[in-house]
């Protein structure tokens, strides 16, 4: 294998350049660790970069005292456990339905239902409505407006109608109906695919914002993101959280305080990414052959 | 079971006119098995009819108010009709008409200048050799696009800052002075647009690598032995080969040019730069909902939604002369 110079010289700007690139993806998520873990001082003279000065946890410990997050916390997590199990339901029962050729209007249904995703009545009638059924401030808003993504329905869709029609033929031959044969054939199979489906609902749970922005006014029923934004945006932190003396105040900067929420809200995140990646890019590409 | 009338098996002019039974008496059979196939169908899909009639296909209804004066009183159906004035209003009103050209100018750049970055991402990923290390850089460049816009807003925040933030430290010890990135229209435009590639170049360079594995290798082989070096493989091979991705691609991207996310403008505009920030699902948000503007905030939101409708058609019309439409 004779590798020329000008191909080695090819090589090393290649590998050097995704490097760089590859740290620009992550190095600004060490900066707010960074952020979060160092003392006032240091802070102040904007003297931190990738790792923590004079390392401290009293943001992380004031952040957990003084402010709402670990509610908001378990707000996301309810707002994602439940909203994503419904989703899976009801994507199923509109995904398997839409799949069979032989389902009665399959494309009148399937041509309504894209349509939706084109356009949209926006954010004012959705409100009107949300209102309209008295479900202003509560999740059944977040729930119900977001339950089925047209996306994910048809990654679901091209799935089941990829699934060869000897499988249903032997299970009609079996008696099996068609809820059984969804159940125990159908599903089993198609894991993998409802993992990737599974894991855009909960993302987008775990990342609401909009909705939560218009829905819900309710501080106590605010999620991570709407928390968070709050605490980015407000001018006066230090004096909002609710445990602190003025004379903490040395103690801490409002930047700690802001990087501590935004780690709050991006570990879980971390955390789960690399083991579920995989199932991610699937689904990036099942999305990008159809829709 | 009435697998014996099955479409496989059934010759197919007997549904006509059969000696046995008649047409009639095949055709109402072959009916009524599909419509015991159906049943169990319907059953299950009664409730997804209800979600996007009830979620989706009523509040476009409501689009109404759009050419009416909504009031609260007299409620979407009581309130007075007023023909087009509420659009009237909103371009014959300087402010208004900003906002329109934001919202249309934020989505463009965003669409147009984070085009490339995709493309040579996977050009660059697609030449390397090292599995561990390709492994290694996909993971990170594909991390940004699962975190939320208020993450991203609160790193740009945090990293632009003039007093606290790392970039300014650097720039102090370099020029001896800050600069106010996030308050400058053009700096903050350049980030605006920085974080659009950030969050989303490695995501979508996932499609333009699934294109590149359809490359025939034999190519690089031949144009190896006729002496062809790393550069002109790349132009006349690798490009050529997903040229038909590029287009269907950018197409697509102009479906788009219409509709930049609010989550994106909301956590990244601050008051210093409202004359370039100012988008209409933002003014929606403080002005339509915020103070009950809600006649002039549907009027506006039909008028992005119209606008992308249009496009999207004809951009996937466009792709269907490259056999690649969506639907």
């Amino acid at each position: 294998m004779g590798t020329s110079l000008g191909e080695r010289m090819f090589y090393a700007v290649n590998y050097a350049l995704l490097g760089i690139i590859g740290l620009i993806c992550i190095v600004p998520l060490f900066h707010i660790v960074a952020l979060s873990l160092s003392g006032p001082d240091a802070i102040a003279t904007g003297r931190v970069s990738f790792w923590p000065v004079e390392p401290t946890l009293l943001a992380y410990k004031h952040m957990i005292d003084g402010t709402d997050i670990l509610n908001a916390f378990k707000n996301s997590v309810i707002i994602t456990a439940a909203g994503t199990a419904m989703n899976l339901v009801f994507t199923i029962l509109a995904a398997y339905p839409l799949a069979k050729k032989h389902f009665y209007f399959r494309r009148f249904f399937t041509l309504a239902i894209v349509f939706t995703m084109l356009f949209k009545a926006g954010m004012i009638p959705d409100y009107l409505l949300v209102k309209s059924l008295g479900l202003v401030n509560t999740y059944w808003s977040l729930w119900l407006m977001g339950l089925i993504s047209v996306y994910n329905l048809l990654i679901l869709r091209s799935f089941f109608a990829g699934m060869p029609e000897e499988l249903e033929d032997a299970a009609r031959i079996d008696g099996s109906g068609e809820w059984r044969l969804l159940g125990q054939i159908i599903l089993p199979l198609s894991l993998p695919v409802i993992a990737t489906v599974t894991l855009f609902y909960a993302v987008g749970h775990w990342n609401a914002f909009f909705n939560v922005m218009i829905y819900i006014h309710d501080a106590e029923k605010y999620n991570l993101s709407v928390l968070v934004q709050n605490m980015i945006r407000s001018s006066s932190i230090l004096a909002e959280m609710s445990n602190l003396n003025p004379e903490d105040y040395v103690q801490l900067t409002p930047e700690a305080v802001k990087s501590a929420s935004v780690v709050v809200m991006t570990v879980p995140m971390l955390l789960v990414y690399p083991f579920l990646q995989k199932y991610f890019v699937k689904g990036a590409l099942i999305g990008a052959v159809k829709g | 079971m009435n697998r014996l009338y099955d479409q496989n098996e059934r010759p197919k002019a007997s549904s006509r006119a059969s000696p046995v039974l008649g047409g009639r008496g095949i055709a109402a059979l072959r009916r009524s098995r599909t419509w015991n196939l159906n049943k169990p169908l319907l059953l299950m899909f009664a409730p997804v009819v209800l979600f996007f009639l009830l979620f989706r296909y009523v509040p476009m209804l409501g689009i109404v108010i759009a050419f009416k004066e909504y009031n609260f009183g007299d409620g979407i159906w009581g309130s007075p009709w007023v023909g087009l004035d509420n659009y009237r209003y909103l371009f014959g009103n300087p402010q208004m008409i900003g906002i329109i050209r934001n919202t249309f100018m934020l989505s463009a750049l965003n669409v147009f200048v984070g085009f490339p970055f995709p493309i040579v991402l996977a050009l660059l990923l697609n030449e390397v050799r090292r599995l561990w290390f390709k492994k290694w850089v996909q993971t990170l460049v594909y991390l940004p696009y699962f975190l939320n816009w208020v993450i991203v807003g609160g790193l740009v925040v945090m990293v632009f800052a003039q007093e606290t933030g790392f970039v300014n430290y650097i720039l102090k010890l370099l020029t001896g002075k800050p600069y106010p990135f996030l308050y400058e229209k053009h700096s903050w435009l350049t980030i605006f647009v920085g974080t659009t590639i950030w969050k989303g170049a490695g995501w979508t360079a996932i499609i333009y690598l699934a294109a590149l594995t359809t490359i025939d290798p034999h190519l690089y082989e031949a144009s190896a032995i006729d002496g062809a070096g790393k550069g002109r493989q790349i132009w006349h091979i690798t490009l050529p080969g997903i040229r038909s991705t590029i287009a269907l691609m950018f197409i697509l991207n102009i479906g788009h040019v219409m509709d930049v996310g609010f989550d994106q403008v909301y956590t990244l505009q601050n008051s210093m730069v409202s004359d370039i920030s100012e988008v209409i699902s933002t003014w929606n948000y403080k002005y339509g909902l915020g103070t009950g503007e809600f006649s002039y905030g549907t009027a506006l939101g039909l008028l992005e939604s119209l606008v992308g409708l249009i496009l999207v058609l004809t951009a996937n019309a466009a792709a269907k002369k490259f056999d690649q439409g969506l639907w």
